[in-house]
This record gives structure tokens, sequence and C-alpha cells, in this order.
């Protein structure tokens, strides 16, 4: 009995270790990311119109996946880019989203559709995600449809230009929840 | 004729006289066999016995391990070889004609798992096959044959237990919070030391050459231990000091290959790494010492991760009486090293982000103990222990991150045999705790328990192991918190060879000064404290089995559920992108865990397989919690013979479900989504020179054979195919 039992799992040993050899050694587990040839992204121009306040600490364009329907919707993981800082003072700003300052996720933009593209200011002086410390000075309309905030649309392997946004001091556009 | 007779008298008379003295040297030849008797790490075995098989001829090995057997005739012998707690040795077919001969014999340690004895459940000592609880022991000989420089990478191998980087998981018990807050309590010698600041376990601080083995208790065994040991206990425990001089020395030398991608090849070379570490225990008088002192320098196969480590050892005994002793243990440790946290990319997957390369960081830990014992009565016995332990550490980032920490713990514990069947076991301990850090602040912490547990022994045969604990912590300036921790275990032997198992408790863990106070800022990762946070507890159960199979089979199986209660995890505030520490999860772990191990040729060939399988669920989101893999898979093939050792490790854990996805999302892990399921593949070799009269054995270890690349921790690529060429040699 024992030696039936003793016999029936030597046969079985070599099968299971081959078995086992041969799923580990053709795989090498983890490997380099496939290098997309034409990464997916936009640019465009924001310019800007009357005076800018002296308390403007920090300029950004930001883009968020989701609307801004509520004052917790302006959150990190809904916050999909922040471009570079743009200078106080700055009349016309040229922008591409392959010079972002901060593009979560895989570091390169990923395309899909993104509700809400604004230029957003900030009057505290250390860089903060609280949505109290922002102001909004100007929102990217599609289709010169300047009732509602537009959105962008990047398909795969696609570079979007033109998206422009304007801001004017004298006439900011509506505030997304949860500001002053 | 007178003359004649006498003659022939004389004649014959010489005749005899010549055929005796000619007999007598033939048939009066005699030879003898000689030799010494060792273990697998060449240690001498005293009061083996050794007999030749259908004769009367025999003898035992001297303290030295020395035998002989002396005036054998020429003929063809087996020789037996027998000591208890070894596996009996036959040597077949030696042939004795013309000359005596030596055969030294290497003797393989019997572990016959069920009935070794077990000190760190019950705090005192029962055998591994009466306790109510799962438990495993890592002998010392694993260290030596895997060549694990640190206890991390041993308890890579064992059932239920899994590693994320230098956390450990006990049964799905915790993920990964940078060694904040651990959930298994590790003790040497019965001291438990974690970091006075973070509660971190440090495994690399342990000198793995002076252990002589190391006990896994599983599940929450905060009746007996308090806070931190929710989750289970790990106990190394040092070798005993030796009456007789002993001296060991041993080293390695070994070299990482090239990584399978050669785009990650960022030296162009295959980095080595060594280590060496001499040993010696005397005893003088009634004072018995051991000194060890490990050297340890690796320069990675990752950029910025190399390391010194230098760690000391020393153990001191005085006798009293034969019932009364004092032991004194240090055991030093500094670190200077690297600071690899995470990947550039999955291109550059060796190298660290451009703005953390260069970064160092230096670390001192000291920790001393004292432990009284002795015997009061024949039914009592007192058992003090006190240990401080001091931590250092300071990195070269901007701003400097530097921290102090000293902890401080005492114990008095009694153990009362108040019958034969009846042992009480009760104690207090305190612990006390300051910490001066740029992270932490400069916060202290108090804390007391006091226990009580009772091991009844009925004659069914039936144990119960029933226990209560009592601790509060009291954290800087937040409220303190005090939690009893109850404990009920049944031991019930069904047959000899089959046994039930069963336990159900509380444990509890209060936060530790890390996880309510750090305030920092690292590679990008921003960290904030959190005054509110509270203790987390849990309600754990277990069922198992143990069978054994004449000594071809041993199988163990047991199933356990543990419910968490404000369970303490990191997390990001999502209005601020900040990591902190919050009692976020209501959460459930449920496992099954088997173990088998076929001796398929008692003392030469062995087969073992582990399985665990975990379902580990935040209840209020229905996620699975974060690095818990569903499936854990190691298996073991060993095969010794004489003075040859071959063995081959596999290890399998599924991919896990979740990890920190916001470091991901936030950008601050590039390609940290990736990951796998982990094959890993070791060999080993091993030859011991004993027949050559050599004290001396040999190691050869490949490791993560098929270069097989994976992460355990968000961005960390874990040790690429290595080669290791390890000696050990034992002077005495």
């Amino acid at each position: 009995m024992l030696r039936t039992v003793i016999r029936k799992y030597f046969n079985l040993l070599p099968a299971i270790i081959f078995l086992i050899t041969c799923i580990v050694a053709c795989d090498h587990g983890i490997e380099p990311k496939p290098i997309v040839s034409e990464p997916p992204g936009f640019s465009g121009t924001i310019t800007f119109s009357g005076e800018w306040p002296d308390s403007i600490t920090r300029t950004h364009i930001v883009v968020f996946k989701d609307p801004l329907l509520s004052a917790s919707d302006f959150n990190i993981f809904n916050l999909r880019f922040v471009s570079s800082e743009i200078p106080f003072g700055t009349q016309t700003y040229e922008y591409s989203s392959r010079d972002s300052s901060f593009v979560p996720g895989t570091g390169m933009f990923e395309p899909g559709t993104y509700a809400y593209i604004a230029v957003a200011q900030q009057a505290v002086k250390n860089l903060s995600l609280v949505r109290s410390d922002w102001f909004v000075a100007g929102v990217y309309y599609a289709g010169g449809d300047t009732t509602q905030p537009g959105s962008l649309v990047i398909p795969d392997s696609t570079f979007i230009t033109n998206i422009n946004i304007i801001c004017d001091y004298n006439n900011p556009p509506p505030q997304p929840p949860g500001g002053n | 004729m007178k003359i004649v007779l006498k003659n022939i008298f004389q004649g014959f008379f010489f005749l005899f006289v010549f055929i005796f003295v000619i007999e007598d040297n033939l048939f009066a030849q005699t030879f003898s066999i000689t030799g010494k008797v060792v273990d697998q790490n060449s240690n001498p075995i005293p009061g083996v016995n050794i007999i030749i098989i259908n004769t009367n001829y025999g003898a035992s090995s001297d303290e030295n391990g020395n035998y002989e057997i002396a005036n054998l005739p020429v003929g063809i012998y087996s020789i037996e070889y027998s000591a208890v707690g070894f596996e009996k040795a036959v040597s077949s077919n030696i042939s004795l004609s013309d000359k005596s001969i030596t055969i030294d014999v290497i003797l393989t340690e019997q572990i016959i798992e069920s009935d070794e004895v077990v000190v760190t459940a019950g705090k005192y000592e029962q055998k591994k096959s009466e306790l109510p609880v799962s438990s495993e022991i890592i002998h010392s000989k694993e260290f030596t044959e895997k060549n694990f420089s640190n206890l991390e990478e041993a308890l890579r191998y064992v059932p239920g237990v899994n590693m994320t980087d230098d956390q450990i998981s006990i049964r799905g018990s915790s993920g990964y919070s940078r060694g904040a807050g651990s959930r298994a309590l590790l003790a040497i010698d019965g001291l438990p030391f974690y970091t006075g600041d973070s509660g971190e376990s440090v495994w690399e601080m342990i000198p793995v050459s002076e252990l002589e083995r190391v006990e896994i208790i599983k599940g929450a065994a905060s009746s007996l231990y308090g806070t931190s040991a929710i989750g289970g206990v790990i106990n190394g425990l040092t070798r005993e000091i030796t009456e007789k001089p002993r001296t060991s020395v041993s080293g390695y030398f070994g070299f990482y290959d090239k990584p399978y991608y050669s785009e990650w090849d960022w030296s162009g070379e295959r980095r080595p790494f060594n280590g060496l570490t001499l040993s010696h225990s005397n005893n003088v008088g009634d004072l018995g010492f051991t000194l060890a002192f490990t050297r340890l320098e690796d320069q990675s196969y990752r950029k910025d991760d190399h390391f010194k480590k230098y760690i000391g050892f020393i153990k001191t005994k005085y006798d009293f009486t034969p019932l009364s002793s004092l032991t004194f243990i240090a055991n030093t440790f500094n670190k200077r090293s690297g600071n690899f946290l995470y990947w550039k990319d999955s291109h550059n997957a060796l190298i660290p982000p451009e703005a953390e390369q260069g970064q160092r960081i230096e670390t001192n830990r000291y920790l001393f103990g004292l432990i009284y014992k002795t015997v009061l009565t024949e039914k009592f016995l007192l058992n003090i222990k006190t240990n401080y332990y001091r931590n250092h550490f300071k990195d070269t980032e901007t701003p400097v991150n530097e921290s102090t920490s000293n902890l401080y713990r005492g114990e008095v514990q009694l153990n009362t045999d108040i019958t034969e069947g009846i042992v009480l076991t009760t104690g207090i301990e305190g612990m006390g705790s300051t910490v001066i850090s740029t992270l932490f602040g400069n916060p202290n912490s108090i804390g007391f328990g006091s226990y009580v547990v009772s091991d009844i022994k009925f004659n069914f045969p039936l144990i119960i192991s029933a226990g209560v604990r009592y601790d509060y912590t009291k954290l800087d300036s937040l409220d303190g918190s005090g939690a009893v921790s109850p404990k009920l275990g049944l031991n019930y032997k069904l047959y000899e060879n089959l046994i039930l198992r069963s336990s159900i408790g509380t444990g509890f863990r209060a936060p530790t000064l890390a996880e309510a106070f750090t305030s920092t800022s690292a590679s990008g990762i921003t960290v904030k404290p959190n005054p509110n946070i509270k203790s987390e507890s849990n309600l754990t159960f277990e069922i198992g089995v143990n069978y054994i199979l004449f000594n071809f089979l041993t199988f163990d199986v047991a199933a356990f559920q543990n419910e968490y209660y404000e369970m303490i995890e990191p997390g990001i505030d999502p209005l601020d992108g900040l990591v902190y520490f919050d009692n976020i999860i209501r959460a459930r772990i449920q496992g099954v865990e088997a173990s088998t191990l076929f001796n398929f040729i008692p003392n030469e060939l062995s087969f073992r397989l582990n399985y665990t399988y975990l379902w580990a669920r935040d209840l209020e989101t229905g996620t699975a919690l974060r690095y818990r893999p569903r499936h854990i898979f190691y298996s073991g093939l060993e095969f010794t013979k004489w003075n040859f050792m071959f063995g081959a490790d596999f290890r399998f854990t599924s991919e896990v479900e979740e990890i920190d996805e916001e470091l991901v999302d936030l950008g601050i892990i590039k390609d940290g989504e990736l990951r796998v399921p982990v094959y890993v593949t070791d060999l080993r070799l091993g030859y011991n020179l004993i027949s050559l009269n050599l004290p001396l054995n040999i190691y050869l270890n490949v490791k993560n054979i098929f270069n097989y690349n994976y992460v355990e921790l968000i961005g960390n690529i874990r040790h690429i195919r290595n080669y290791i060429l390890g000696v050990s040699l034992l002077i005495q």
C-alpha cells in the first residue's frame, strides 16, 4: 500500500517539476512598457486681457476628467493635468501638454474625454490643492459655445492643437462650486 | 632409543611452538575502525551509539565526536550509527582486510515536526503538537544551506507568510506602510524589540549565524504579548553557549547576473556582494559567552541601493546556581546605504528618478537585554526580562530626515505548575519610548500590560488554554486607551497521529508614534500627521488538523478568519493629496493553509508543499486589501546523501489585486501599475569536507535561476538572478 503511494508520487513528481519549469523559464515577468510613437496630447494659446491682480501668486492650466459639479469634484484624483507655471503679467502664452509640470499616471497625457479645461490662479504662497485657494480666470469653450465649459476629446496617438483660452479679468467666467 | 625419543619429542615441541606462533600471528591479526561523527554543520556529536551489525563489537563517540572500534578481525562489516535526535545511518559493506580504516559520518538532525519544542506560544517550553495555534519553525541549517544573510529572506519561505519588501504579513495581516506599525512582533530570545518611533521590525539586525531556530506563531497573540502581536510573533532563539571553545568562520561571495533586459543594465557589470562572520563561544567557570561579528557588503543590482552592514552580537550567561542564571544580550547594527525608494520608470527599472539619485542614509541600532531566570521552588519559575533598544537614522535629503528613538521594556513572568496537568503563566510588562525626530516631532509614549494564561491537560487527551491580557497605551498628547484581549484554545489528540486544534481570541494594536505624528516629505511623497488616530482591534478564529503517516507523510491544514475593526492603513487624503494613516477599514481576512512534507526516502529525499489561500477584503468598499496576494505557494525538494546535499525551492504568489494606486495616479511613480505573479526558483548544492578531516562546508546557491522580474512593492524590482559561493568552517 505504502509502496504504491510512494511510486505514485514519484511518477507525478517529474511531471510537476517539468510543468513548473516550463511555466517559469519562458516568462520573465515585468518588462519595459512599449514606447508609444506619437504621444497623445494637446496645445494652444492663452490670451490675457485686462490688468493682472497683484494678489496672484500662481497661474496654471488645469484639466479635470469629470465636470466640476460640486466642491468635492475639485480633488486630486479628478485632476489630470497641471501645466507649467504661467509667468505673472503674461499677455499671450503658448503651451503644450508635452511641457507639462504634472501629468499623473503613466507620465504621458492619456487619450480620452476631459470635461473641464481652465486657467486657474492662486493667491496663496505655496501650491495648494484646496478648492477655496483657487480662482478660475478662463475656461475652454468648444465650438464657440460659451454657455458651458467645452469638453476636450483626445483620440489614441493624436495630438490636438488650438485648445485656446481667453482670460478676461474684466469679465471672469462662472466659478465652479466651492470657491470663495 | 632414549636419544631418539628425546629428539622426536624435541622435534614435536618445536613444531608445536612453531605452528602455535604462526597460527597465533595468522588468526590474531586485528584492525580498528576509527572516525568522527558530526552533524550537518560539522558540529561533533558525542554519545553516538556505534555498533557493527550482527556482532558484539561497538563503541560510542566521545565529546569531540571521535570513536574507535578496536580488535576487529578481518571481514566485511556493516556499521550502524544512532543518536537521540538524529536520523540513524548505516555504512554497509565495509571491507577490513589488511589495515585499519577511518570512516567519518554526518548524521542528519531528526525532525519529527509535531514533537518539536517551542517556547514562544505560551512563554514556556511546550510540544508543538500540543499547541492550540498554528506555528512554524525555521532551523539554523536553512540559513547556512540557503545562504540567507537576513531573517527576512528566510521568512519568504514560511507557509502563510508573505513579505512585501521588508514588511511581514502573517496570513494577510499587513499590507505595506514603509515600516510603520508592524502587525507581527519580533523578539530575540523572548525580548521584543521594535523601533520606538515607527514600531518597525528590523530583520537585518538579527545575527542569523547565531540563531538556533526561529519560531513563528500565527494569528493574534495579544493575550500574551500585547500590542504589535495582533498578527503573530516571530521569536529568534540564539544558540546555547558551548561548554568547550567553539570558533566558527563563515563567509560568502556572490554576484548578480546582468538584467534580463539590456536597457536596464545601468552599470555594465555584474554587481558583487559578500559577507563574513566570525563567532566564538566558550565557558569560563560559571560564566559562558558568545561573541560574533558580521560584515555584509552589497553593491546591488540597483543604483543607489548599495549597503555595508556591521552586526555585533554578545551573549553572556552566568549561572549563580544550577537553578538560577543571568543572561546578557547585546546586539548592535550599523548600516550605510543608498536610498532606493522606487524606480524611474519601466525602461529604467533599476535606477531611481534623477531627483532622488545620490541619496544616502546611515543607521545605528543598539539592543541590550538582561534575562534573569530562577527556579523558586519545584513549582515556580521566575523570569525577569528587561531591554533597551536605541535606534538612530539620518539621511541626506533636503531638509535632512533624522530620528532617534529609545525603547525601554521590562517584564516579570511567573510560571507555576499548579498540578501535574495545569500550568499557569502570569506576568506584568511595562514599556516606554522617547523620540527626537524631524519626521515625528519629539513625542513619547508609555504602556503597560498584565496577563494570565492557564494551560490545562486532561487525560482524554485534551489541552485547554485560556488566558486574558489587559493593556493600556498612551501616546504623547493623545488620549490613552486600554484593551482587554482574551483567548481560548483547544488541542485534542484524536489518535496518536491525528491532532485537532482550534483557537479564538482578540487582538489589539495601538498606533505607533509614526502613524500618529509623521510629518515629512521625501521623494515626492508628503506625509501628514493624524492626531485623531485610534487603536485597532481584531477577532481571530482558527481550526486546524495535523496528521502524520509513519515517517513518510506529515500533513497540516488550517482554516482561519480575522475580523479587523478600525484597521489602521495608510491612504491619501483626496482633498490635499497628502499621505496619512487613518482608521479607515473594517476588514475581513479569511483563508485556508495546507502544508505537506513527504519523506520519500527518510533521511535522504524529501519534498515539501505549502499552499495558502487568502481572501482579504475591505468590507466597506468590497475591494481587496492592499498588497495581499490571494494565492501563496511554496515547494522545496531536498536530497542528502552522505557528504552531498542538493536542494531546490520554488515560490509563487499571485499578482496582488490592490497596491498604492494613488502613487501612480498622482504621477509620483511612473509605470507603478506594473506587477505580475511571482515565480522564483532557487537551487543549492552543498558538500561537507569532513571526510578529508576538514570541518568545512561548501555551498553553491543560484537564486532566481530563471531571472524572473517581479515586484513586491510598487516600483521595486526584487533580486535578479544571482550566484553565491559560501563556506563555513568550525574549529573546536
